[in-house]
């Protein structure tokens, strides 16, 4: 018997996510924009098991405590439905510092994802940061603990980010270093940011946890934006 | 809104969410535009807070006027307190991330006697004396509400009005008076004096106690312009009081996070040992139009996938039949769930049990309370053997495999039979399960028993009875552990030395103020909760206020000593309390107040009208 599509539409929606929404995790999102298309009546697809939940596929999970410029989530609408008014219904319908960028059609698959683009501002840096920052992003090897699985279990493994590292661009604005630095990401390899700002304050007095990280783009192997 | 100096803390604690504000249908203001400020702090952390629908009515209650702006405070967890501390940041309200002393009213709401630490705690982090007695100017008034306060006296070194019984009006009473008299810039005297005229309130300054030698009360005197008694409000009409519309949404995981549609206020009941069976009298119903009506307009808000009924005994709502269908009839269709807790699921009706079997099934819950039918009988917990082993065949024939149970330990006139009699219940349970031919194929049984620790509180006809000592409850859990021999049935009970707190704290009088106040200083809070119960501060607290809790925990009562709560007025008439105390000691029942009326006292608080009876 010949698969029956049950739904009229499979759409993405780029959505920013700024402000105090950074402290929001990533699951707590997830529960949060099911919540949003419902108030919004957005005609979604839900699973057909015993427990039917609302169909939604995230690009990436974000870290507690980031901003993103660039989060997306897939679904299916069960009609025909009008995308500009759509994204207008869901942006009335969530908190104020997620927003609704733009839904569309989509030709690429999350797992397309390879690179992201990170804006990482370090706001109270210690005089040496700078210096020390250049210095260990134009070393060969930065080396870093990372968490790995083994087996069941993770364990913490010493590995070389620097291949991990596609760019890197250090600048001071008004007492503050801001860095921007393109990263591995996906489904394969994934650095997380922190794993970096752990590496480059080391030693020096700069917290870093004050630290703010915004995700910036998301791209592809040849280095087109993720769309 | 939350300060610059509060966004750099939460990048180092758990759950950050729980600090922000900024939630959908979170209420803001413009607080030059309004007349009254009003505070509503929950004493225990967000989670449990935000779960709460009292406050949730109060909220939308209050912020319903255009002169007041209601905002929400709960308390910081221990990682958060620290680094506010640390930082010289005060307690902050969520909606404008304005200190807790920029408020003109500063309400607690006290739904358990383990939370009274935490108020002194909020009260001191946001600035505010936590003794009334060093508080002079007019605001910030300190009030609280909720069921503890029908026993007050262990907090009125830190509060300075109570209000007894249902808050939807008399909230509102009291902010029109607050904001006269902030116009009228009167002292905090003038207020309070005026305050105290208005049914329900409560202002304990106003009131001298008296005690004997032996610690007991000697007198109780009202003085300036209190009543000699403080009877508590209730609303008349259910269907016509507010109602949020909308519920704040929070982002983190809460405890009850869903739809939740208020069914009735008061219990037809009576078990004797149940509190809130007796203090929320007389019953009311809403009907179910506009239960469903609610429900709808909160599930339309909020995006909520789960509606839940509340009520003391939801199964005992006279329209529950029509209730049920009304809701279904929307509901599924937009796969949201409904979720009936407090059934009794004997008394359903066979198509009842087939509509219910539309939606998720949650485990199957029974509450026989004790173990054998004299003692069940001694409680007014009017279920037989036969009803639990009966509902749950029905249960096992429709395909459930696990079943809890809840049980009280410590029940007065209990005796080790009695103990004895939980074990042997929860294995007739199994055996039903492994005798019924029409058994799930290949799955076994799990019975779980869960124990409770009994506290006699106010206003029960309990009142008068020794609670349990703690060896006394240990003993006993020892003995129900040696009397299980089935490795299908698990058993767990609480600690029992948080029974003991509780159970001093709720029969307490004002002189248990100051070892508050100690335990307090010695860091005592979050007390419900297991890593943070300190019982041995408690202890050195109360030495060193030469006070017992035997006093308070473990004594008998005489019927004719005066009780500290005696300045309350809930309705319910110490005569009818004290007969029914005596029928628990020859195990007599009571039938519920639809079988017959007992003449409890309470529908007088409503005109003499009772839902019970009509």
């Amino acid at each position: 018997m010949p698969e029956v599509k049950k739904w009229a539409m499979d759409v993405r929606m780029s959505f920013q996510k700024t402000g105090m929404a950074k402290f929001i995790s990533h699951l707590d999102t997830v529960r949060c924009i099911t919540r949003a298309m419902k108030r919004a009546c957005v005609p979604i697809w839900f699973t057909e098991g015993f427990n039917p939940h609302a169909f939604l596929t995230f690009a990436m999970p974000l870290s507690l405590g980031f901003e993103s410029l660039c989060e997306t989530v897939d679904f299916r609408l069960m009609e025909e439905t009008d995308l500009n008014e759509l994204a207008e219904r869901l942006n009335n319908a969530l908190p104020v510092d997620i927003t609704v960028k733009e839904i569309y059609i989509y030709e690429t698959s999350p797992n397309d994802i390879r690179w992201a683009e990170y804006k990482i501002i370090f706001n109270n840096p210690d005089n040496l940061l700078l210096e020390q920052a250049e210095k260990i992003l134009s070393s060969n090897e930065i080396m870093v603990l990372k968490k790995v699985k083994k087996g069941r279990n993770k364990v913490e493994k010493e590995v070389n980010i620097k291949e991990h590292i596609k760019s890197f661009e250090l600048e001071n604005e008004n007492g503050k270093l801001v860095l921007k630095t393109i990263l591995s990401s996906g489904t394969s390899t994934n650095i997380n940011p922190m794993l970096l700002i752990g590496a480059l304050v080391k030693d020096t007095e700069t917290d870093e946890q004050d630290v703010d990280i915004i995700k910036v783009q998301s791209y592809t192997e040849n280095m087109e934006i993720f769309k | 809104m939350v300060k610059k100096e509060v966004e750099k803390l939460l990048k180092k604690v758990q759950k950050p969410a729980r600090y922000t504000g900024g939630e959908l249908n979170s209420v803001i203001k413009d607080k030059n535009n309004v007349k009254l400020r009003y505070a509503f702090c929950f004493p225990d952390n967000y989670e449990i807070g935000m779960s709460h629908l009292g406050m949730k009515i109060l909220y939308s209650l209050v912020n319903a006027r255009e002169d007041a702006w209601c905002e929400r405070v709960f308390a910081p967890w221990e990682d958060m307190e620290a680094l506010m501390r640390e930082n010289s940041i005060k307690l902050y309200a969520l909606e404008s991330g304005d200190n807790l002393d920029e408020f003109d009213l500063v309400g607690f709401t006290l739904q358990y006697e383990l939370s009274y630490t935490n108020v002194l705690n909020m009260l001191d982090l946001g600035g505010i004396s936590v003794l009334k007695k060093d508080r002079t100017s007019l605001t910030p008034i300190v009030i609280a509400g909720g069921p503890c306060v029908c026993n007050a006296e262990p907090m009125v070194d830190f509060i300075d009005i109570f209000l007894p019984g249902e808050g939807e009006e008399v909230t509102n009473d009291l902010i029109d008076l607050l904001i006269e008299h902030k116009e009228k810039g009167s002292t905090r005297l003038e207020f309070l004096r005026e305050a105290a005229k208005i049914e329900g309130v409560y202002v304990p300054e106003f009131y001298d106690v008296n005690y004997n030698e032996d610690g007991t009360i000697k007198s109780i005197e009202n003085k300036e312009t209190a009543p000699p008694k403080v009877k508590k409000r209730i609303i008349s009409d259910l269907d016509a009081v507010h109602y949020p519309k909308d519920f704040v949404v929070p982002f983190i995981d809460v405890v009850q996070d869903r739809t939740v549609g208020e069914v009735f206020r008061g219990c037809i009941r009576g078990c004797r040992f149940c509190q809130a069976g007796f203090i929320y009298r007389p019953i009311r119903e809403k009907s179910p139009e506009v239960i469903n009506e609610q429900c709808r307009s909160i599930s339309d808000a909020t995006g909520y996938d789960e509606i839940s009924l509340c009520s003391l005994s939801t199964s005992d709502y006279t329209n529950i039949e029509k209730l049920i269908p009304m809701l279904f009839n929307w509901a599924l269709k937009e796969n949201i769930n409904v979720s009936l807790p407090s059934l009794r699921v004997d008394n359903f009706s066979d198509e009842l049990m087939e509509e219910l079997k539309k939606v998720r099934r949650s485990g199957l819950t029974f509450a026989p309370e004790a173990g054998t039918q004299r003692l069940r009988d001694a409680i007014n917990k009017n279920v037989t053997e036969e009803d639990v082993l009966k509902t749950a065949l029905k249960a096992f024939d429709g395909g459930w495999t696990s079943v809890k149970l809840y049980f009280m330990m410590g029940l007065p006139t209990e005796t080790l039979d009695d103990i004895k009699g939980i074990a042997d219940l929860a294995q007739k349970v199994v055996d039903t399960f492994y005798h019924n031919p029409n058994k799930p194929k290949g799955k076994g049984v799990q019975v779980s028993v869960s124990c409770a620790s009994f506290v006699p509180k106010p206003f029960t006809p309990f009142q008068w009875e020794p609670q349990d000592t703690a060896d006394m409850l240990i003993e006993k859990q020892k003995h129900l552990l040696s009397s299980t021999t089935s490795r299908k049935i698990t058993i767990s009970y609480h600690q029992s030395d948080t029974s003991v707190l509780e159970g001093v704290l709720a029969r307490g009088d004002r002189r248990l103020g100051e070892v508050i106040y100690k335990a307090w200083k010695k860091g005592c809070k979050f007390d419900s909760w297991d890593e943070f119960f300190d019982f041995p501060k408690w202890r050195e607290a109360f030495n060193e206020c030469n006070l017992t809790t035997e006093f308070y925990a473990n004594r008998r009562r005489d019927y004719d000593e005066i009780l500290p709560w005696d300045i309350m007025d809930y309705g319910i008439r110490k005569e009818f309390l004290i007969d029914e105390n005596k029928k628990a000691h020859l195990s007599e029942t009571t039938p519920h107040c639809r079988i017959k009326c007992s003449a409890c006292g309470a529908n007088k608080l409503n005109g003499g009208k009772c839902d019970a009876r009509s």
